[in-house]
């Protein structure tokens, strides 16, 4: 692992990546950078390219077109004719179905990358055990590789990973088949060991937790295109589209006419439908005629009286509430629409159905048009 | 893998090349390369409407009857608590071993309706008229079908024991009865399969040759197979008209191969998946005992009792129902091994069939995994190449694989090689067929992750991909093992002087001498075969283990 | 080639004893114009090298016969010239001649001897260059119709025939069949059998059959289904086991095998003659052992090989050499009346298809 410490891990570029099966187009020009040590998290639903773009950069998929180089060096580049093989690329991988070989103990199928490389004796036996003790299973060295459990495989799986030293580690879905206690343990440990190796990852999940917990960045994807990245914090926050902001976690979207704007102080207000006017913060968006803006449910705040003196206060009606444990989910209807709002803390106390809103104008913020 | 590709295409397109030319030759008679080419040979073909009728009616029939040994044998065994599941299972797979060689010759003996021995018994107790009539249309699709139901029975219980059992849990559940769990989830959802199976089948029966020679010649019963047979040797041979008759059940053939992909790729149940899981079984109760039964009853009709019948008649003089002291002999026994064919014949079929096994393995694995495996363009292609030789009856493809090699620039015509080579072509489909129903059932990141590891492809087959694939490879190199063994279509024209094979001569004592004869070389060929393998299962089982102690 | 008169003069002569003095003389013209020093070996003359013939070492024996049966010559032609081995390869008649035909298109002669069971395939060899021409010593002791024309082609190495032959546990001997003509009683229903079109006998026995009782003959005949089989030993077997009453072609040969194992069978020699069918073995061309392929030839032809011909029980064949002893059993080929076609071999070539045709449609095909 001092190899890895001493050279700086190589950055992960995919420019312009086009990846089609017969007449269907799994991932369309898809470009980012993952700098050297960092984790990069393709994000997104089933069947949005991610785990395709995951296995172009592994050069298990042929795209199309477009360019991927590792550490500058580039690996796939369809216009230069170089498609550099797999086994070539000196990258690691944990899959999803985590691949142990069953006809291999837990030592062997950890050595295998070092005897590949052609390590052998005291310095392979060190490795593994050392790649073993990493994830805690170093006394399961001589057992069958058939007979652990799922948890134990995935393990398994991350020390086979990571024996070899690789500079890059790809994720594929890798704690989809875990339990959720099991999962959020796994997913703190995972991020320890990136950190502590040093090492580039690209990482693809379809979890939001996921992603925002064990990114550096993450890359929204949908239908094969990006749909936005950035930090996690950013994503979470500043949802681009109306998508993101759906699929980042629970956001209410309101749509109306542009009433007001304010280019320099990057404010914005619409109208929506039922005359309700929502102030908000654009984010240098580009404002049109038209806009939407998103509303975290976290970020509204439900009260019996209305406060004083303050923009994007409505009356509302409660529906219903739903106890979810940690937070209370109200529903509400705002105008014609209806509201989602997650709130901590007892059971609302409101005499009738109608209440107050208010949400502050820095949290609702204007999506990119056309989104 | 060029290499492979290569290979395979030269192995099934180079003698099919020479049969389509044979088939559409309408020159002088016996001159090669044909003087003038036509489409007359299969004009001809509509004279011979009953022998067509036959050849439908049969198969049909025999497909049916196979198909129905192999899908009850399979849900009884997959699917209800039944006693003695493990041995039943493995007993099931004996038939194939006996071939339908031997089970018509033992049939024949045990049906006949003058001479058969359950006539016999029939007669002596209970009447004049014959009980059973093996050489009867039916009678032929039942032996057919006895030997074939093994093949249907392997391919469906693939089919039912990859389905999860939680689809046929949850009609349990909502108090759907076993015989409507079975008739409406696990017959629809099992259906591709089956079709899959049926449609194999069927296409082996429209090949096959000696069960309705052997019984259907007495009864002047022909179907194209034999009638093919007649042609080629009657003089002068119709060999044009023979390769035109062979060329249309491979159109036939590739037809109903073009059908069974469209009509799975219509509706696809991906709930039957390559995954295997542990099927649920029910409880039949008192009734398992009934359904052991069955599945005891099949084994008995399709393995034991041909067996026996050949043993029993092997040790007469003149083979009847009620032995005598003064029909009973060793002459056949005695004589078989005294038979030039029998010492040195036996012994170069056994290492031919080695040498078959083992490079045919290696070629159908990496055939298999191509195929299922690879990103080659074309590789579809490829597939249905390897399924070519399955196509044509062997009769007339071994007449294309004569003209290919004899005009090869290499000598091999005349030798071993060539009979290697014959070999190899024709058991291809058998080999991509049991490799790549293992290379479906293994999970494709196994490998991946190794590519990913940094392994050369070499340093992956070896480390990977074989071993775990090495139940499946067994497997099929016994398969071929014993395929070569028995084979006779090609055998017979491409033996050379130096390069003689058992089985020829087992069919040439039926022939020229008596089906005790005949019966005691095929019980000595069993018996070697039988030795061979268990050799064989010894040997691998001790390699494994060394592997397994290894560090 | 014959000349026209003395074809006429053997043809009038009749027996083959008449016309022994002008085909010998013929013989000696040919025989010395070959140029080919005659030496006695054995018992029996022979214009082979012997030395050479043992140089070569080794030959290969085309054979329609059986396994057992080709394997029996070669092992007794072996002890006679123990360094000179035989190979063989065997097939069917017809597929023996189309895999020779395909070999030799493609310019590979493996075959050193070569022997069919029908006039007319040796014929089509003939016409197609197959044979290398030899006039074997041993000619002098065969008529000319049973040597090829040209003489030094092929030669009659031996004569099948067939009688009746029936069941006698299933037919009483006053109702068995006496005659050719009584194979056509209707009692015979689904109880006879014959063997298929692809076997040169039965194309002999249709022919001469046809010629005793008219064209119409086999109509009648098929009309009681009779079951047809590739070989003699699989209708003896059923003949002995029931299966068929009464055998229409019944090779006497195939007789004493059944009858060896006591099977309940009985033979019977109509008196209007037995159909005959020869076996044709020559020397094929562009062979690698030219000069043992002579020597066997000359062996063939000797009383040491026509000998083992018609003793050994896959082969029983009869010898039609003018000084053959007895067969097994006693009787000579010449005390039996044969019926066949040796002096119209072209009309009888030129009907092999209508045979196929009536032949194969009587059998259900």
């Amino acid at each position: 692992m001092t190899t890895t410490m001493s050279n700086p891990a190589p950055a992960i570029e995919v420019e312009n990546l086009c990846i089609r099966y017969g007449g269907v187009t799994a991932v369309e020009n898809v470009s980012f950078i993952a700098a050297g040590g960092e984790q990069l998290t393709l994000l997104g639903p089933s069947g949005c390219g991610k785990t395709s773009t995951l296995r172009a950069v592994a050069g298990l998929e042929t795209p199309t077109s477009g360019a991927i180089r590792i550490g500058g060096q580039t690996v796939y580049d369809n216009r230069a004719g170089v498609n550099v093989r797999t086994e070539q690329r000196g990258m690691s991988m944990v899959f999803q179905s985590y691949a142990i070989w069953p006809h291999m103990t837990v030592f062997e199928n950890v050595a295998y990358g070092l005897r590949v490389r052609k390590h052998g004796g005291a310095a392979l036996a060190d490795k593994v055990r050392h790649a073993l003790d990493l994830v805690k299973m170093g006394q399961y060295a001589g057992r069958n590789a058939s007979a652990l459990s799922g948890g134990q495989q995935q393990r398994v799986a991350l020390a086979r990973a990571v024996a070899f030293s690789p500079s890059v580690i790809l994720f594929d879905e890798p704690l989809s088949n875990l339990d959720a206690k099991l999962r959020s343990e796994m997913r703190i440990e995972l991020r320890e060991l990136q950190r502590r190796l040093g090492v580039t990852s690209l990482y693809v999940t379809h979890d939001l937790e996921e992603a925002l917990a064990m990114s550096d960045r993450v890359v929204v994807m949908r239908a094969g295109a990006v749909e936005q990245s950035g930090t996690p914090a950013e994503i979470y926050d500043l949802p681009r589209t109306a998508f993101v902001a759906d699929f980042v976690g629970s956001a209410n979207l309101v749509s109306g006419d542009v009433v007001a704007s304010d280019a320099d102080r990057g404010t914005v207000a619409i109208r929506t439908k039922d005359g309700l006017v929502v102030h908000g913060v654009t984010h240098g968006r580009r404002v049109e005629q038209a806009g939407t803006i998103s509303i975290r449910t976290v970020h509204l705040s439900l009260a019996a009286e209305r406060p004083a003196g303050e923009v994007n206060v409505w009356p509302v009606q409660i529906m219903r509430s739903v106890f979810l444990g940690d937070v209370m989910q109200v529903h509400v209807l705002w105008g014609a629409q209806e509201l989602v709002i997650r709130r901590i803390g007892a059971p609302l106390n409101i005499g009738g159905e109608a209440a107050f809103l208010h949400a502050p104008p820095e949290r609702c913020a204007l999506l990119e048009a056309s989104g | 893998m060029a290499t492979v590709v290569a290979m395979v295409a030269v192995l099934v397109l180079y003698p099919m090349y020479y049969l389509f030319q044979a088939a559409l030759d309408v020159g002088l008679p016996d001159t090669r390369p044909p003087t003038a080419y036509g489409v007359a040979n299969f004009a001809k073909l509509l004279d011979y409407p009953t022998v067509l009728w036959n050849t439908l009616v049969v198969t049909c029939a025999a497909t049916l009857l196979a198909l129905l040994f192999g899908f009850i044998s399979a849900w009884i065994l997959t699917r209800t608590n039944v006693p003695f599941r493990r041995t039943l299972d493995q007993l099931m797979t004996v038939p194939y071993y006996v071939t339908p060689l031997l089970g018509a010759l033992a049939w024949s003996l045990l049906g006949a309706p003058e001479s058969g021995f359950i006539n016999q018994v029939w007669r002596k107790f209970f009447g004049t008229e014959a009980l059973i009539d093996i050489t009867s249309p039916m009678g032929i699709a039942w032996v057919m079908a006895l030997f074939e139901g093994s093949v249907a029975y392997v391919m469906i219980s693939a089919v039912m024991q990859s389905m999860d059992p939680a689809l046929e849990e949850a009609s349990a559940v909502m108090g759907g009865s076993r015989w409507r769990t079975m008739w409406r989830i696990t017959l629809p959802l099992v259906a591709p399969g089956v079709l899959g199976a049926a449609i194999f089948v069927f296409a082996e029966m429209l090949g096959s040759f000696s069960v309705a020679l052997v019984l259907g010649t007495p009864a002047r019963f022909y179907v194209i197979t034999t009638a093919i047979y007649h042609f080629v040797s009657q003089y002068p041979p119709r060999i044009a008209l023979a390769a035109a008759m062979g060329a249309s059940l491979f159109a036939v053939m590739f037809a109903m191969l073009w059908l069974y992909r469209w009509l799975t790729s219509r509706n696809s149940f991906v709930t039957v998946s390559g995954k295997a899981f542990r099927p649920r079984v029910m409880d039949m109760g008192p009734l398992r005992w009934v359904l052991f039964a069955v599945v005891a009853l099949y084994v008995l009709a399709s393995a034991a009792l041909p067996v026996a019948t050949l043993l029993f008649a092997a040790l007469q003089k003149l083979a009847v129902a009620f032995p005598a002291a003064s029909n009973f002999t060793l002459d056949h026994f005695r004589q078989a091994f005294s038979i030039n064919a029998v010492r040195t014949a036996m012994l170069n079929s056994i290492m031919l069939a080695m040498v078959t096994a083992t490079i045919g393995v290696i070629m159908t694995g990496l055939l298999s995994w191509i195929i299922l495996r690879s990103r080659l363009p074309g590789r579809g292609v490829l597939e249905y190449l390897a399924m070519f030789p399955q196509a044509v009856p062997r009769i007339v493809f071994a007449f294309g694989m004569m003209w290919a090699w004899l005009v090869f620039p290499l000598p091999v015509y005349g030798t071993f090689w060539v009979l290697l080579i014959a070999y190899l072509t024709v058991f291809m489909p058998l080999g991509v067929r049991t490799i790549s129903g293992v290379v479906l059932q293994l999970d494709k990141s196994l490998d991946e992750c190794g590519q990913v590891c940094g392994a050369s492809w070499w340093y992956r087959m070896r480390t990977i991909t074989a071993p775990l694939l090495r139940p499946g490879l067994l497997a099929a190199w016994l398969l071929i093992f014993v395929a070569s063994v028995r084979e006779l279509g090609a055998s017979i024209l491409l033996m050379g002087p130096d390069s003689k094979v058992m089985t020829p001569a087992i069919v040439e004592a039926w022939f020229s001498s008596s089906s005790e004869l005949t019966a005691a070389m095929a019980l000595i060929q069993t018996v070697v075969i039988t030795a061979t393998m268990v050799v064989f299962g010894l040997f691998t089982r001790r390699l494994a283990q060394r592997a397994v102690s290894a560090p | 080639m014959l000349e026209p008169t003395t074809r006429r003069r053997v043809l009038k002569g009749g027996l083959a004893m008449a016309a022994m003095p002008v085909a010998g003389a013929l013989l000696s013209d040919r025989l010395a114009a070959q140029g080919r020093p005659v030496t006695k070996v054995h018992d029996f003359n022979t214009a082979a090298d012997i030395a050479k013939a043992e140089a070569e070492g080794e030959f290969t024996f085309y054979s329609h016969d059986s396994e057992p049966a080709i394997a029996g010559i070669l092992d007794a032609f072996n002890k006679d010239f123990p360094k000179i081995k035989g190979k063989y390869v065997r097939a069917q008649n017809s597929t023996l001649f189309t895999r020779t035909i395909a070999e030799r298109s493609a310019n590979k002669f493996g075959a050193d001897v070569i022997q069919f069971s029908e006039p007319a395939t040796a014929l089509d060899f003939q016409k197609r260059g197959g044979y290398s021409r030899y006039v074997s010593p041993q000619s002098e002791f065969y008529a000319p119709e049973h040597l090829s024309n040209p003489v030094g082609d092929y030669f009659w190495v031996g004569v099948t025939f067939v009688g009746l032959a029936y069941n006698t546990e299933k037919v009483k001997p006053e109702d068995a069949p006496k005659e050719w003509k009584d194979i056509l009683k209707p009692v015979w229903a689904n109880g006879a059998n014959v063997k298929m079109s692809n076997s040169g006998m039965q194309f002999v026995q249709w022919y001469e059959l046809r010629k005793l009782y008219g064209d119409k003959f086999w109509g009648e005949f098929a009309k009681l289904k009779p079951r047809g089989f590739d070989s003699r030993a699989q209708q003896f077997e059923r003949l002995a086991k029931g299966d068929e009453r009464i055998c229409v072609l019944a090779e006497y040969a195939g007789y004493l095998l059944v009858k060896d194992k006591g099977a309940p069978v009985e033979f019977v020699a109509p008196a209007d003659g037995l159909p005959a069918s020869p076996l044709l073995c020559g020397v094929a061309d562009r062979g690698s052992s030219p000069e043992a392929a002579r020597l066997f030839i000359d062996w063939q032809m000797s009383p040491r090989g026509q000998n083992h011909q018609q003793t050994n029980p896959y082969l029983y064949y009869g010898s039609v050499r003018k000084d053959a002893p007895p067969m097994p059993g006693g009787k000579r080929l010449a005390d039996y009346k044969l019926l066949s076609p040796t002096k119209e071999m072209d009309a009888f070539v030129a009907s092999r298809d209508a045979f196929n045709k009536e032949w194969n449609a009587m059998l259900g095909l």
